[in-house]
Parts: C-alpha cells; sequence; structure tokens
C-alpha cells in the first residue's frame, strides 16, 4: 500500500479523488489546523506544504498524496521563528487563516535567510511571498512586522516576553479549534435546502427519501440512519429571495446529506419579483410585503431595534432627525434656487460590503439523554445565543450550553439565531445524534448578512463666513427583504449644531437581508458627507482639516485634527494639479461614533486548585477580550497575568456582553476591574499579607490563593459618572455620554492608465479614551483600514440581474483586500475625554472602520482632480472618470 | 466513488482515456473546482502525474525547447533557463494564480482549464457549456466578459500562459488513442472562439503532450502586464505580452514584435496591426506615430458588450504599458 507522511508519521494514502487533502488532514487525520474557508484556491487557509513547498490543500486531490511529504502547521511543532513572530507581532486576530500564512512564511522566512543572511526583506517581497493568503480581520501590519523580524533572526529562539495575545500561540500553532473544526463522535451533517426563487408561495415541500419525525411509524426508523428532514420556514410560505432557507437534512455523512438534499423536492408557485431598487420603486411593482403584519416582520439590518415607519409599496420611511430642520431646507433650497456657489451637494453610492467571516456560519447541535441543549457554535454572543434558543426552544435557559471557544471573524454577522443554529437543533433532535451545520463559502456569501447598499443624497450650505449654515442628507438603504438604514441619522452627529434635517429610507427588492455590519450606517454616511465636506472646502479654498477643525465642535477630534495637521504625511502632501500616469494624493475624513455599553456585564473569579480563574460568558471573535479580562484582573492585582486563567466561550457563568457595537471591552473591563477588588477585600480577609491596594506581592498572593481555595467573587459593571444617556435597553444595551472619533489620513498613488489605486500610507488617528491593550486596539484599527480600503476599492455583491441569483458567492469574485493592497498604517490613540467612565475607555471597533473609504476617496480626488461617486473605485469607473 | 487510475505510458494514459468518457487530471486544481461545483459531471479519472513523456524540459540541439505538459507552474516560473529563452513566459508564469495555487498546477492544465464565467461555475445557470442552449451572461452581468466578441459565450479566455505561448509561436503537440500519429498544432489552434459549449478544441481522449518554444531571439525585450483591481492574485480584467526583437544586444530598432492579449475574447489574441506598426521602434524612445495610431485603431477590434466598454480602453492602456516597458520608456 503507499503512505503519505505527514508530519512525520507514515499513513496510508488516501485514494478518494472526491476528497480534497484538506478535507483528508481535517477530517481523517485530525489535524484541524489546517482551515478551509473559501474553498476554492483563494485565500490559502489551507495551505500546507507538500514536499516541502506551500500548496493549496483544498484543491489538491487526496489521492495525489502518496509517495509525499505532507507538513501542516502543527508539523511546525510552535517552534519555528516565524511562530513566534507572529505571535510577538500580534500579526493575527481571529486566528482562523492564522496557520496557512504561518506555513507559507514559515518557507520564505528559510528561503529568504539561506539567500539573503538575516536581513529584513521590504514590505513589497513579503507582500509577493504571501500574496496567495487573505486575512478579513486585516492583520497584515503586525503580518509584515513579523515575517520581517524573523528573517532578520530576531525569533530564533523562544521570546522571553509573553505575546501581548493571550490565546496567539494556540492561534499560530493551529491549536486552537474552532466551531468549525468540531466533529463529535457520531455526528451527522446537515444541509440546508433553500430558495431557488426569487419571489414564490411554497405551495409543498417533499422531504424525498428523508423522514420528518412528525409521523408515529418514524419512531421505528428513528434509530437507523435515514436522512432526517426539518421545515424552517414556519407559517409564512413565502420565500422572497434565492437563497432563502426552506427546509433541511442530515444525514451520517456529508454525501449523504448532500443526496438528501437533492431529494427534497419544494414546490413553487412563482410570484413576480423586483429585483433592483428602481424596479421597485416602479408604478405597479410587486409589493414584497402588502400585509402591515409582514412590515412588521421584515427582518432589520439596524443594530438597535428598528423603529415604526411609514411604508408606501416597497418604500419605507424616512425616519427624520431635525434640528432647525425647516430652516435648513429653506436656506438649502434658497440657495439651489440662487445657485450660490457656498452649496455643495451631490449624490453618493457604496455598494453591498458582504461581512465574509473566514470561519464560516457552524453549529453543531446535540440533545443530551437528560434534554439539554448543547450548541456549538460560530457565534459573536454566547450568552445572548443560549437565551434566544431557550425562548426559542421553550427551555429553561441553565438546559442551554452555547460553546464558542475561538470565532473565526464575525463583523456582525454571528449575532442571530441563525439557519446553520435552527437547522442543526431540529435535525439533531429527529436524528437522535449531534448534528452540524457548516454554511459552504457560497451560503456565507449568498445569506449570512451583509452591509447593505446605499444611496445617499448630501446638501451642505456655507455662509458667508464659511461656517456651516444648513445640512441635509437623505439615505436609501437597500438591504434586499431587510430595513433598517440609519445612514442618514449618523450624519446628524457631525459638525455641530447647524440647521440640519436627515432622513432614512428604506428600499426593499427581492434580494437577501443585511444584518449589521462593523459601524452599520457609517461608512456610506462617511462617503457621502465627507466627501462634500472636502467639496466644500475646495469650495472655500480651504485646508480640508482645517475647515473640520473649525466646523467640528468635538473636543477629541479637535485633538485628532491639531496632531494629523502636523504629520509629515499631511504637511508634505502634494499641492496643485498632478500630472503623469502615476499620481499621488492625500485625503482625510472624520467619524463619530456612539458610546454603547452592556450594563449586565459581569466578570467572575474564583479560587480553583490554588489557581485564580477569570470566568464569563463572553466570547473573543479576534478583538482580544480574553486579553483585557486577564490584563484587567492582573493590572488590579499587580499580579502577572499569566498566573491566571481565562474561561471564556461559554454560556452559564455570569452574563458577558455579546461581541457586537463597540461594547465588549468598555462593558467587561471595568466588571473585571470590579471583581479584582472585590477578590482583594475576601483574599484579605484569609490572608493580612495581601495589602488593601497595590501590587500583592508573589508570596502573599500564593498564600492567599492556598487560604481562599473555593472563595469566588463577581464583578459588574459600574455606573458612568452622570449615569447613562439611555436606560438599559433591551439586549443589554446602554447608550453612554460622549461620542468616539476618528481621523483617518489616506494617501494613494494612482495608476491613471491601467485605472488602479493603491493606497500607500495611512494615519488612524482614534479617540475612544484609554486603551486595555494597545497592541491589540492597534491591530484592531489597522485592521478597519484594511476593510475601508476593500469597501472602497474591491468589495461588492453583484446578483444576476434576471434571477436574483448572487453572482458573487465565492472569494474570487467577492475581492477582499490581500497583503499588497493595504497602506502602511500607523495608528495614534488620543486617550482623553472618557474619564466619566469606569475605566476611561470606550470601543473602538466601529468608529475605526467608519470614514476609511470616504478619506481613500477624497486622495483619489486630491490625485486626479476626479470624485468617485460610486463605491468601489473600480478600474472602470476610474478609467472612464479620468477619460 | 470515482475510480481513478494511474497511467505510467502515454500509450495507457490514451487508451483509458479512449471512449471512455474519462477525465484526464494533470494537477487537478481545476478539476476538483469543477467537480466541487458541479461544472463537470462525475467522471472516472485518469491521472497523468505518472506518464513520463508529459514531464520534463528538453533542450533540442537548435536551442529551442520542449516543455512537458505536466511542468508545474512553479517550475515555469523558476527555471532560470527557461527565464533566460523565454523571459516572457517566465514572467507570466510568476504572477499567475497564487504561489500556492502555481505549486499545484501544470502547463497543460493552465492552457485546457475552464473558464471562470460566474455563471458557468455557479449550479444555479445552465449555459452552452453545461448543456443549456442560451449565455446568462449575455443578458446578464457580465463586467469581466469579452470585448472582443467572438460568438455567443462572453468569457474571456482564463490561460495566461496561453497569451505568453501566443506571443512566443508556441505550438502544442497533441495525441490521441490507436495509431494516429502525434499531431503539432500552433497554440492558437486550440482555441475556436465561436465555439459557446468548449475552452478548448481538443476532442475527447487527446491529450496535450508538450508545449514546443521556437528558438530564443538573443537579446529580445519583453514586457507582461495583468490590469488587475488588486495588486496580485486577481484573474486580469486584461493583460498583455510583449516581446520585441531588438537585435542581440537588444539596443538596436525594432525588427520584429509579437503582442498578445488576454482577458478579451474568447481565445488569446496576437494584434498584427500593432506589431507591424511597431517595427523600427527604438528602445528607449516614447512611441512613434504608427504604434499611437495602432493603439488608437485596437477599437475596431473591439465590439463591447455592454457593460464592457471600458476594456477598449483598457486594453489599450494595457498594451500600451507593456510596449513602453519592453522598449525601456521612462516612466513619467
Amino acid at each position: 500500500m503507499d503512505h503519505v507522511t505527514v508530519n512525520g508519521a507514515r499513513h496510508p494514502a488516501p485514494v478518494d479523488p472526491e476528497t480534497s487533502t484538506a478535507e483528508h488532514v481535517r477530517d481523517r487525520l485530525g489535524l484541524t489546523g489546517t482551515k478551509i474557508a473559501c474553498g476554492g484556491g483563494v485565500c490559502g487557509a489551507c495551505t500546507i506544504l507538500v514536499d516541502g513547498s506551500p500548496t493549496v490543500s483544498c484543491l489538491l486531490p487526496s489521492d495525489r498524496l502518496a509517495g509525499r511529504t505532507v507538513t501542516t502547521v502543527e508539523g511546525l511543532g510552535g517552534t519555528h521563528p516565524v511562530q513566534y513572530a507572529f505571535a510577538a507581532h500580534d500579526a493575527l486576530q481571529c486566528g482562523y487563516c492564522t496557520p496557512g500564512f504561518v506555513v507559507s512564511a514559515s518557507v520564505f522566512v528559510d528561503t529568504w535567510r539561506a539567500d539573503h543572511g538575516d536581513t529584513r526583506p521590504d514590505r513589497d517581497t513579503i507582500a509577493e511571498a504571501l500574496s496567495g493568503h487573505l486575512c478579513r480581520c486585516g492583520a497584515y501590519e503586525g503580518i509584515f512586522a513579523a515575517v520581517a523580524a524573523a528573517c532578520a533572526g530576531e525569533f530564533d529562539s523562544r521570546p522571553d516576553r509573553e505575546p501581548p495575545r493571550r490565546d496567539a500561540v494556540d492561534k499560530v500553532t493551529g491549536r486552537a479549534r474552532f466551531s468549525a473544526d468540531l466533529a463529535p463522535h457520531g455526528h451527522w451533517e446537515g444541509v440546508i435546502v433553500r430558495s431557488t426563487h426569487a419571489h414564490a408561495r411554497v405551495r409543498a415541500v417533499d422531504p424525498g427519501a428523508a423522514r420528518t419525525g412528525d409521523a408515529p411509524e418514524d419512531t421505528a426508523a428513528a434509530s437507523g440512519t435515514a436522512p432526517v428532514f426539518t421545515d424552517l420556514l414556519g407559517e409564512d410560505r413565502t420565500v422572497r429571495y434565492v437563497g432563502q432557507p426552506i427546509a433541511a437534512v442530515a444525514a451520517p455523512t456529508s454525501a449523504g446529506a448532500r443526496a438528501a438534499a437533492a431529494a427534497v423536492r419544494v414546490d413553487y408557485d412563482p410570484l413576480p419579483a423586483v429585483l433592483d431598487a428602481e424596479a421597485a420603486r416602479a408604478p405597479g411593482a410587486p409589493v414584497l410585503y402588502p400585509t402591515r403584519a409582514e412590515r412588521a416582520a421584515a427582518p432589520s439590518y439596524g443594530e438597535a431595534p428598528t423603529p415604526p415607519a411609514r411604508w408606501e409599496g416597497n418604500l419605507r420611511g424616512p425616519g427624520t432627525l431635525s434640528w432647525r430642520g425647516p430652516t435648513a431646507v429653506r436656506r438649502l433650497r434658497r440657495a439651489a434656487r440662487a445657485s450660490d456657489p457656498l452649496l455643495v451637494s451631490g449624490e453618493f453610492t457604496t455598494a453591498s460590503q458582504a461581512h465574509n467571516p473566514l470561519e464560516p456560519h457552524v453549529c453543531v447541535a446535540s440533545w443530551e439523554p437528560g434534554g439539554d441543549l448543547y450548541l456549538r457554535v460560530s457565534t459573536q454572543a454566547v450568552a445572548k445565543t443560549a437565551e434566544r434558543a431557550a425562548k426559542h426552544w421553550g427551555l429553561p435557559l441553565d438546559r442551554v450550553h452555547v460553546v464558542s471557544e475561538y470565532v473565526g471573524g464575525g463583523f456582525g454577522a454571528k449575532n442571530a439565531l441563525s439557519a446553520d443554529i435552527v437547522a442543526s437543533v431540529e435535525l439533531a433532535r429527529a436524528a437522535r445524534a449531534p448534528v452540524r451545520v457548516a454554511f459552504d463559502r457560497a451560503e456565507e456569501l449568498t445569506d449570512a448578512g451583509h452591509r447593505p447598499a446605499a444611496r445617499t443624497r448630501v446638501a451642505l450650505l456655507a455662509d458667508r463666513n464659511g461656517d456651516l449654515a444648513a445640512m441635509s442628507v437623505d439615505s436609501r438603504g437597500e438591504g434586499g427583504v431587510s430595513v433598517g438604514s440609519s445612514a442618514a441619522a449618523l450624519a446628524f452627529m457631525m459638525y455641530g449644531r447647524s440647521p440640519r434635517r436627515v432622513r432614512d429610507f428604506d428600499v426593499v427588492t427581492n434580494l437577501p437581508p443585511g444584518m449589521p455590519m462593523r459601524g452599520p450606517g457609517g461608512p456610506p454616511m462617511a462617503w457621502a458627507l465627507e466627501q462634500a465636506v472636502d467639496m466644500m472646502a475646495h469650495r472655500l479654498g480651504e485646508d480640508p482639516l482645517a475647515l473640520r477643525a473649525r466646523w467640528d465642535g468635538n473636543p477629541k477630534r479637535r485633538a485628532l485634527y491639531a496632531r494629523a495637521a502636523k504629520l509629515d504625511l499631511w504637511r508634505d502632501r502634494p499641492r496643485g494639479p498632478r500630472s503623469g500616469r502615476f499620481r499621488h494624493g492625500v485625503g482625510v475624513a472624520a467619524a463619530s461614533w456612539l458610546y454603547l455599553l452592556g450594563p449586565q456585564a459581569r466578570v467572575e473569579l474564583s479560587v480553583e486548585d490554588g489557581s485564580l480563574v477569570v470566568r464569563s460568558s463572553t466570547q473573543d471573535i479576534g478583538t482580544g477580550i480574553r486579553t483585557v479580562l486577564a490584563g484587567a484582573v492582573a493590572d488590579r492585582l499587580g499580579v502577572p497575568a499569566s498566573d491566571l486563567r481565562v474561561e471564556i466561550g461559554r454560556s452559564g457563568p455570569v452574563h458577558g456582553t455579546g461581541s457586537y457595537g463597540s461594547r465588549t471591552t468598555t462593558s467587561m473591563g471595568p466588571a473585571a476591574v470590579q471583581a479584582a477588588d472585590r477578590l482583594r477585600d475576601a483574599l484579605r480577609e484569609r490572608s493580612p499579607s495581601v495589602p488593601a491596594v497595590g501590587p500583592v506581592p508573589e508570596h502573599a498572593f500564593k498564600e492567599a490563593l492556598t487560604a481562599a481555595e473555593g472563595v469566588r467573587v463577581e464583578g459588574g459593571r459600574g455606573l458612568d459618572r452622570w449615569g447613562q444617556l439611555s436606560p438599559n435597553m433591551a439586549d443589554d444595551l446602554a447608550l453612554g455620554r460622549g461620542l468616539s472619533g476618528a481621523v483617518h489620513v489616506m494617501e494613494v498613488e494612482v495608476d491613471t492608465l491601467l485605472g488602479r489605486v493603491q493606497p500607500t500610507r495611512c494615519w488612524a488617528g482614534i479617540a475612544a479614551g484609554r486603551v486595555y491593550a494597545e497592541r491589540l486596539a492597534r491591530n484592531q484599527c489597522e485592521g478597519a483600514v484594511v476593510q475601508g480600503v476593500g469597501y472602497a476599492l474591491f468589495e461588492e455583491r453583484r446578483h444576476d440581474p434576471a434571477t436574483g441569483v448572487t453572482l458573487t458567492d465565492n472569494m474570487e469574485d467577492y475581492r477582499i483586500p490581500g497583503p499588497g493592497d493595504v497602506p502602511e498604517t500607523e495608528v495614534y490613540f488620543h486617550e482623553e475625554g472618557f474619564e466619566h467612565v469606569p475605566g476611561g475607555g470606550i470601543g473602538l471597533g466601529e468608529v475605526s472602520v467608519v470614514g476609511v473609504a470616504a478619506a481613500l476617496a477624497n486622495a483619489v480626488h486630491d490625485a486626479t482632480g476626479w470624485r468617485p461617486h460610486e463605491l468601489p473605485v473600480r478600474p472602470d469607473r476610474l478609467i472612464e472618470g479620468l477619460r | 466513488m470515482i475510480t481513478v487510475t494511474r497511467p505510467a505510458t502515454l500509450d495507457e494514459a490514451l487508451s483509458g482515456l479512449d471512449g471512455t468518457g474519462a477525465l484526464p487530471r494533470a494537477g487537478g486544481t481545476d478539476l476538483t473546482a469543477c467537480l466541487g461545483s458541479g461544472v463537470i459531471g462525475s467522471a472516472p479519472v485518469v491521472d497523468l502525474s505518472g506518464v513520463g513523456e508529459l514531464r520534463g524540459v528538453d533542450w533540442l540541439p537548435d536551442g529551442s525547447a520542449r516543455v512537458g505538459a505536466l511542468t508545474g507552474v512553479g517550475e515555469l516560473a523558476g527555471d532560470p533557463g527557461l527565464a533566460d529563452a523565454y523571459p516572457a513566459l517566465a514572467a507570466v508564469a510568476r504572477v499567475l494564480a497564487t504561489p500556492q495555487v502555481r505549486d499545484a498546477a501544470t502547463l497543460g492544465g493552465n492552457l485546457l482549464q475552464r473558464n471562470r464565467c460566474w455563471y458557468l461555475r455557479n449550479p444555479a445557470f445552465d449555459c452552452f457549456q453545461t448543456g443549456g442552449d442560451s449565455c446568462p451572461a449575455r443578458s446578464g452581468d457580465h463586467l469581466y466578459g469579452v470585448v472582443v466578441d467572438q460568438g455567443p459565450c462572453v468569457a474571456p479566455h482564463p490561460s495566461s500562459l496561453a497569451v505568453a505561448l501566443l506571443a512566443h509561436d508556441a505550438t502544442v503537440l497533441v495525441a490521441g488513442a490507436g495509431s494516429t500519429q502525434p499531431e503539432e498544432r500552433p497554440v492558437a489552434d486550440l482555441y475556436d472562439g465561436a465555439d459557446p459549449a468548449r475552452d478548448h478544441v481538443l476532442a475527447p481522449g487527446r491529450v496535450l503532450v508538450s508545449v514546443s518554444l521556437p528558438v530564443p531571439v538573443r537579446g529580445e525585450r519583453s514586457s507582461h502586464r495583468r490590469a488587475t483591481g488588486r495588486s496580485r492574485s486577481e484573474w486580469p480584467l486584461v493583460e498583455a505580452v510583449a516581446r520585441l526583437d531588438c537585435g542581440v544586444d537588444g539596443a538596436g530598432p525594432v525588427t520584429r514584435a509579437a503582442v498578445a492579449v488576454g482577458g478579451v475574447a474568447r481565445t488569446p489574441l496576437r494584434l498584427p496591426g500593432v506589431e507591424s506598426a511597431l517595427v523600427g521602434a527604438l528602445p528607449g524612445r516614447a512611441l512613434g506615430p504608427e504604434a499611437e495610431d495602432a493603439l488608437a485603431d485596437l477599437a475596431s477590434l473591439c465590439s463591447p458588450l455592454p457593460s464592457t466598454g471600458y476594456k477598449v480602453d483598457l486594453l489599450r492602456a494595457t498594451v500600451r504599458d507593456v510596449l513602453e516597458r519592453a522598449l525601456g520608456v521612462p516612466r513619467s
């Protein structure tokens, strides 16, 4: 028999050509460090070494392995310089793409050093070497630094310092087990059957060979291995987009499940569909939600509950915010009639952006004999998911157990009782076995949420002094079947208190629904407003930074403007018209975000087996809450963070905050500090050598823990000084006082011949108060620049105009930035201004993304004189714009 | 389960493929993707990786090379002898796909791969290639489609190596079962833009054995360029290869030019008008009026679809870029 050597061990060579090498090493050999993300050879997450060369294992048939030598990330042993360097430079966030990067980089570093000695390759050389890898979190700055340092020989032995990220070593070695890596013994695979029609009544669903579990005779079959079926449509038998879940089936094998899904027959009664916003608004267009009840049930992509609004056919809204609105409108109209040169206006559109986390939506559900429900799921909210599941299935909360130890990205898409969860739970019940439902990339890019497209009209009027005299913003969100535009509303909080009216509309179409995505509404708002402000600066002949500093009353952002104005990047920017093929430009944009918090956040500290354990039912999606919790407790007690054990990623312990809405750290951090203070009190009762304040000496700490075995304390999120602006709303959400701020300065090089924009440098100034874990926060802000660049230049969901089928359902056609596409980024934190908040800091995950694309657009305009109104700025648009 | 046979010789491979409906497999990257997405229906596989006749680079006495079809794309990119003799081919091999795909993919597989149309690769659609009788991209979203409309299908040819080989005047050797002699033909004859049902014209059962390149041109100046949105690892919107013979020292006027483009038509194309206009051009000097006219004239080659008008400009721009780079025109 042929053999393959994997990480030094001989195994029989696989013979099945339909199993990819990636599937083989993961499913048969249990080497789950190798990930499958795109499944099409694009993203590099599946990279392994075959005979020493980095190879795409998702496209390599497993029967080709005979006689070859394979090294996976596990085979690097955790001691390769690149692994140390990735951990030390925090070259990762969620960690899902990390093993692939590490495997390729290990070969590059070894080869480079053999050829060039211990020297640092430049950024472009590294980008070239890693050009087959994509990181959705955007940890490229750390990756560049790590690879260069490893090449220079800085990581030939284990560093003395702990990595800045607590779980970094687990992620660079492939040890971190994500939900997609779990395959419990005897589990079945589930597949969702999805609508092939954009709009139809479903008359009947024939489960084919699968059993439904409804009929009494099924009881007899229940112990067998025949596929099982569950309906997912519920009472509303209407499907409103291609890809909408209709039913699901499960079987003991993937192939069996796929066959069972293919055997399901759906009887459709097609209805007329509307597939774009213009068609939806046309007279006589089919109406998606004809009844009040249907309209109320329309899904929302807003982060907060969507207030009721007027509907007219497929148009919903407006939701209006107004401050002397009639004055604003009157002034703008008068200025328009008079062709006032200080009136600027424009219409700006943004494309729909997919969250596209590299770990797909996945849930392994199992019903335990006692009736307990286990969900091993990739989620941004373990506590909330448990509550939702308990409610949905009518279970006491303590019978539902949600586990999500490592989460491979979310960006807002993994915060719902999504189809993977519902299907796996129902199928597990019918199958009497654990069932895994994992989205493939096509499902992930079709029906796992997106930032909806938007069309935004802005008008700004300056008075004779150059002050803002009036503003209006009308934004129309295009979220498919969902509603919840908030782009215009976000403009309300920019640029002082001049008269203004902002209105949000939604137009619904027969396309998949959006979900809240990192800074919902923010990037499309900034794309329009910040370009309009730039236009005004040109109209007034004023420096765009100076104009913003003048108009913007926010002291934190003003501090950032002052800082930005001193940057070489800004001061030395080119001036005047540019010529030639390659043109450089620099642009700026400002952003603002709400301060949200989760008042119910709690952290538990307990002394177990002589160790201090930090626990909460929160989760780490790559932002680093594990590190924040350990750091907060360790700092408060003055003990090494490495002495603590952090257990998160499970429901059950005290309530933890969901990882969305820029609120996890500002909620959990103070709770951890309070818990640490309470622990100190408890320790002092037993060990007088523990001081009342200041660091606890090492010997005293050990002694105290021994004496305090079994002690358990809890800390909560204290109140802000002067209180919150809103009470605790549903969903553990309150609005705090003060806004976070950001200023981005972006430099680009535009190739006017081939129509390509290369961002070269970016400065990201972030004002969100005190920063808890500096390197991790910086990483997140660097990643925001990457996502903003993707939004500005490459990313867009496209669908077939005739059928509504998503065409960009793969990572070849849905284009996210690679290492060579992102600017060298410097992040600056202005840490003042949130002294009224316990811990002094608020969230920065969203404010850091809002203005990036707008800054890039302003840079393109600066370079070329052409203003991009539509996003993404594709080569065809740029070429046409410059024609 | 799909059965796989692993012939050790070309004859065995050919008889395994002859009339059996079996699929030949080289690197397997595209075949794996196509089987996975249903573009290709399940069928027995004849794995060619053990066939010695398909491997290796042979240097003939006249200095020309014959490259086995199973030569890896990464090998093409990294072989110093090939890079020296056929710089345009090596340049293309170095930038196509990603390093990890280049490690698995082969020359032959690249030339005979299926196109990248998002309708073809989406199981929700039928088209000429999957048993349908229309092109949903033509009436639908064809942003990345052809600008030279040769026939019912509007997907550009995906092979970058074919563009390079067309510019190199390469030929391919194709073998079939039985007593028929292997047949040599120009690389251009692998493709037929008017045939919407196939991305190459090899009949089932035939195997591409090797690619023959002509005697290298000493002192050749060449360039390859892809117009893409992202910096790397993306299928080109337009790509172009230019090879200029400027004498053995590479410094004289152009005596012969070869310019080929991809991403614009169902097949890679040569641009004879541009080629003849370049004769006499001098390295280091801006393009002359004849070349400028020929570039302007590329519009007459184009027949844009509703969404591909931009490719007229991009075609001109990309060709201009490779010409200027090959000539060493100073960058503005």
